[in-house]
């Protein structure tokens, strides 16, 4: 027996690719968390490193750099606050779409949920239903269920029919936001000043300052919000039973778990909450319903979800800087004449960046010694 | 006749399982050798080594008596070595020819011209073996059996003069089957070498000129079909007849599910996975269904779980009616408990913690907190305790992730889950696969404590020793149906027969 065994390994090894001669890609079972953090942070360090490049290769001063991003945010009162008033319906955009990934349906309407929720906060307030003091509840409502309806059909044809959301969302976004136009270019132009946006909302329309600190009701109902799905995500029985249909649908039917319920409800919520967003941004920033949809939100959304891990409270965390970029990129814009699109250049370079990690966080590449088998 | 190919002293494991310990095989040109034994029992693993598909831990292989070393499938290319997968390995968007040209060895020439040549080679060696066979169709557009001819003339085309068919038949009708045998036996004939990897005696009396018998990871013999009774190839494979060990009795109570006409609908082919079950099974009682796999075990137990609901035929369950109005979580709240054969697919979630995969069947009760509140910390205790309970090893802590159980306490997770409820009726379908003697005697241990606390049990095992020791009544699939019954203490043998008998 041996004696072949010996005769065997005698002949020349078969000829191989050099990279599985060398070294093999191994999965990592559990990473600690020390390294996780190691790998992430050092990820996160290379995107940082790239944009400061791409922004210094832009015409930015490298000492500037600090001071913009950092200095400026935290400490300038004034910056603060615009931070937290873009950061609303980051937050929430944000939240949306961790929802719909939770329940493994890629939502990539968001911006055209938003738009929907808008358009309905708008028409109540354009066409004064009900009294007055009800007009903002009545709004709210409104953009809940418009957002929530836009993403009906693609959710409810995905679990009838088996059609790809993917194509389907990302379409009516198209939909939505054509629609718009049509309205703020058509029957819903100002007719003050003839731009193509609505009528400006009236004070009992727009969502109110907080007493003196000047800080926008938004955040606190991004904040609310956040509280909400971080209650349903981790706190909640949905919770649990959302965390099987992601992690093995199948298991979770054969186990009982009402599997299309959950992505019902947690794709319903995702819409409902895009469209909330698209309410704070006409009644919370803009004041009338404008063409502001289109800085990115339904990819922030996104990469807001992926940064976070789909968790709702890293969710917000990571809206807040995504914010922070935001309003540093217009000031960029502003002072050096740094092209708006560059903050959604960092953006995609911070994504890949982390993504890419993940590989690392997962795998380990192992020598191999040539000889051994 | 020249030895062809030879494997010696082959050991194979798996995870730590055992699939070969000490394998033998060897085959001349000129004949088709057929590979029997259980499903199991090491056929298809060996097989996969002569192909270069796994590498050996020890042995050799040797062609025409020099020993080489495989570093993959291309490597046993290189020697003449094809093999014909059970399932076919066809990009189906692709044409016959495509596929052809996919599996050839990189040569000079435009793409173009390659296809033509291939196309041509396709006509000649199709009508060469009787094929019908169109190189410009798309694979997807084809039959089983046209897909199975599409993979013999892969490996033919590549060059292959050793030909390994890994249960050719199990997908083909009998006269699909007969044809695909004769022209295998034709390219023996001819001078090449066939290994037929099967558990059907018919096919090997009829078409083969030895038979290499293989029994949990070894060989057992190898003997000429025309010369062995087919008792005798039953008993080699099965192994000698033992007497079922002595054990209690249980007194079988009032019928708690009976299963009438169960069918699913027929294929693209005309098969029925079922094909009209009839089924009692008792409170009290285990019922064995022995089988070879493949034969309609797994959408049984589908059916049973409610994964597909659609089927013809009833289920019916004691008290309640027929099952098939209730979906999968209204059959959980009856006290149906389900011990899947592919347990990381349908019964953990790998990425989970311990808890929540022991928690999530009886969340919906209400027991670990309201619809609003889920009560982690009961959660926790409860399943720190089943662990416990159960001994399941390897759980630090009930927060960490199940994937990192091995498959015999991945298990036995299942098993405390499955348990916690007191449930009426047990389906537990190969439940001791792939798990050490330990584990598997510990799970088995369970089955009987559930049976004798009153439960219904359905036992669906491929392993026909689990099945004598356990059961009260064993039934044997085949094909979609229950071909034959039989009372304890049955005789393995007469099993093992009707196994084959209706195969």
């Amino acid at each position: 027996m041996a004696e072949l065994t010996d005769l065997a390994s005698g002949r020349p090894a078969p000829r191989q690719p050099w990279a599985s001669r060398r070294y093999a890609l191994e999965i990592r079972q559990q990473p600690s968390w020390p390294r996780q953090a190691l790998i992430l942070g050092s990820a996160l360090l290379a995107g940082l490193l790239v944009s400061a490049a791409i922004l210094v290769a832009a015409g930015v001063p490298a000492g500037e750099l600090l001071n913009e991003f950092v200095v400026q945010n935290l400490f300038d009162a004034q910056n603060l606050h615009a931070v937290l008033f873009q950061a609303a319906p980051m937050i929430l955009i944000g939240l949306a779409g961790a929802m719909a990934f939770r329940a493994r349906f890629w939502n990539l309407g968001l911006e055209g949920q938003m738009v929907c929720g808008a358009i309905g906060a708008t028409a109540v307030a354009l066409f004064d239903v009900g009294p007055a003091a009800l007009r903002l509840p009545l709004m709210f409502g409104v953009a809940i269920v418009c957002g929530l309806l836009w993403v009906l059909a693609p959710v409810l044809l995905k679990l009838r029919l088996g059609v790809n959301e993917i194509i389907s969302t990302l379409m009516l976004n198209y939909i939505a936001g054509n629609f718009l136009l049509h309205l703020l270019y058509g029957a819903w132009k100002d007719p003050k000043d003839a731009f193509p946006h609505s009528p400006q909302f009236r004070a009992f329309e727009r969502l109110p300052e907080l007493g003196a600190s000047g800080i926008s009701s938004a955040v606190l109902l991004a904040a609310a919000v956040a509280l909400l799905a971080w209650w349903w995500v981790d706190v909640s029985r949905a919770g649990l039973y959302l965390r099987f249909v992601h992690a093995n649908p199948r298991a979770a039917h054969a186990l009982g778990v009402p599997v299309r319920r959950m992505i019902l409800a947690s794709v319903m919520v995702s819409g409902a909450m895009a469209g909330v967003a698209g309410f704070v941004v006409a009644s919370g920033q803009e004041g009338r319903l404008t063409q502001a949809f289109y800085q990115g939100y339904g990819f922030s959304g996104i990469l807001i979800a992926f940064l976070a891990r789909n968790n709702p409270l890293a969710a917000a965390v990571v809206a807040l800087l995504v914010a922070a970029l935001f309003v540093t990129g217009r000031s960029l814009q502003v002072f050096y004449q740094v092209p708006f699109a560059m903050v959604q250049l960092i953006q995609a370079i911070i994504v890949i960046s982390v993504a890419a990690s993940d590989f690392f966080i997962r795998h380990r590449l192992q020598r191999v010694s040539v000889g051994a088998e | 006749m020249a030895t062809a190919l030879e494997l010696v002293g082959i050991r194979k494991s798996f995870d730590g399982f055992a699939a070969l310990t000490d394998a033998h095989f060897a085959l001349r040109w000129g004949e088709v050798h057929a590979l029997l034994g259980e499903n199991g029992a090491g056929k298809s693993s060996l097989m996969n080594i002569a192909a270069g598909i796994y590498a050996p831990e020890a042995g050799a292989v040797l062609v025409d008596d020099n020993p080489v070393r495989f570093s993959g499938p291309r490597d046993a290319a290189r020697q003449r070595i094809g093999m014909v997968h059970q399932h076919f390995k066809l990009v189906r968007a692709f044409t016959v020819a495509q596929n052809i040209l996919l599996n050839l060895p990189p040569e000079p020439g435009s793409h173009g011209k390659r296809l033509r040549r291939v196309e041509a080679a396709v006509r000649e060696k199709a009508a060469e073996l009787g094929f019908e066979i169109d190189p410009n169709q798309r694979t997807d557009s084809l039959s089983v059996a046209e897909q199975q001819r599409v993979e013999i003339l892969k490996v033919l085309l590549a060059g292959a003069r050793i030909l390994i068919l890994d249960e050719p038949s199990a997908v083909l009708t009998d006269a699909e089957a007969e044809r695909l045998l004769r022209t295998v036996q034709t390219l023996a004939r001819r001078g090449a070498a066939v290994v037929l990897v099967t558990h059907k005696m018919a096919d090997v009396k009829a078409f083969a000129d030895r038979v290499t018998v293989m029994r949990g990871g070894r060989t057992v013999a190898t003997v000429d079909p025309k010369q062995t009774a087919v008792g005798e190839l039953v008993r080699l494979t099965v192994g000698e007849s033992v007497a079922p060990a002595a054990r209690r009795r249980s007194a079988p109570g009032a019928v708690r599910l009976s299963v009438r006409q169960l069918a699913s609908t027929a294929d693209a082919n005309g098969r029925r996975a079922l094909d009209g079950i009839d089924l009692e099974l008792r409170a009290g009682e285990i019922y064995g269904l022995a089988g070879v796999g493949g034969n309609g075990q797994s959408e049984f137990a589908a059916a049973i779980m409610g994964l597909p609901p659609a089927t013809d035929g009833e289920i019916h369950w004691a008290g309640f009616g027929d099952l098939k109005a209730a979906a999968t979580p209204a059959r959980r709240s009856l006290g149906l408990a389900a011990i899947p054969a592919d347990r990381y697919g349908l019964a953990l979630a790998g990425a989970l913690s311990v808890a929540e995969n022991f928690g999530v069947g009886q969340v919906g009760s209400g027991c670990y907190g309201s619809a609003w509140r889920l009560d982690r910390k009961r959660l926790d205790a409860d399943a720190t305790a089943a662990v416990a309970a159960f001994d399941v090893l390897g759980v630090h802590s009930v927060e960490q992730k199940a994937a990192l159980l091995s498959g015999g306490n991945a298990q036995k997770l299942v098993l405390a889950r499955e348990f916690s409820n007191a449930p009426k009726l047990v389906l537990a379908h190969s439940p001791s696969r792939g798990l050490d003697v330990r584990a598997a005697a510990d799970v088995l241990a369970r089955l009987l404590a559930a049976r004798d606390g009153g439960a219904a049990v359905l036992l669906i095992s491929e392993d026909l020793d689990e099945v004598l020791a356990l059961s009260d009544r064993i039934g044997v699939m085949t094909r979609g149906r229950i071909v034959a019954e039989f009372a304890q203490p049955a005789e393995r043998q007469t099993i093992g027969q009707a196994m084959v008998d209706h195969g």
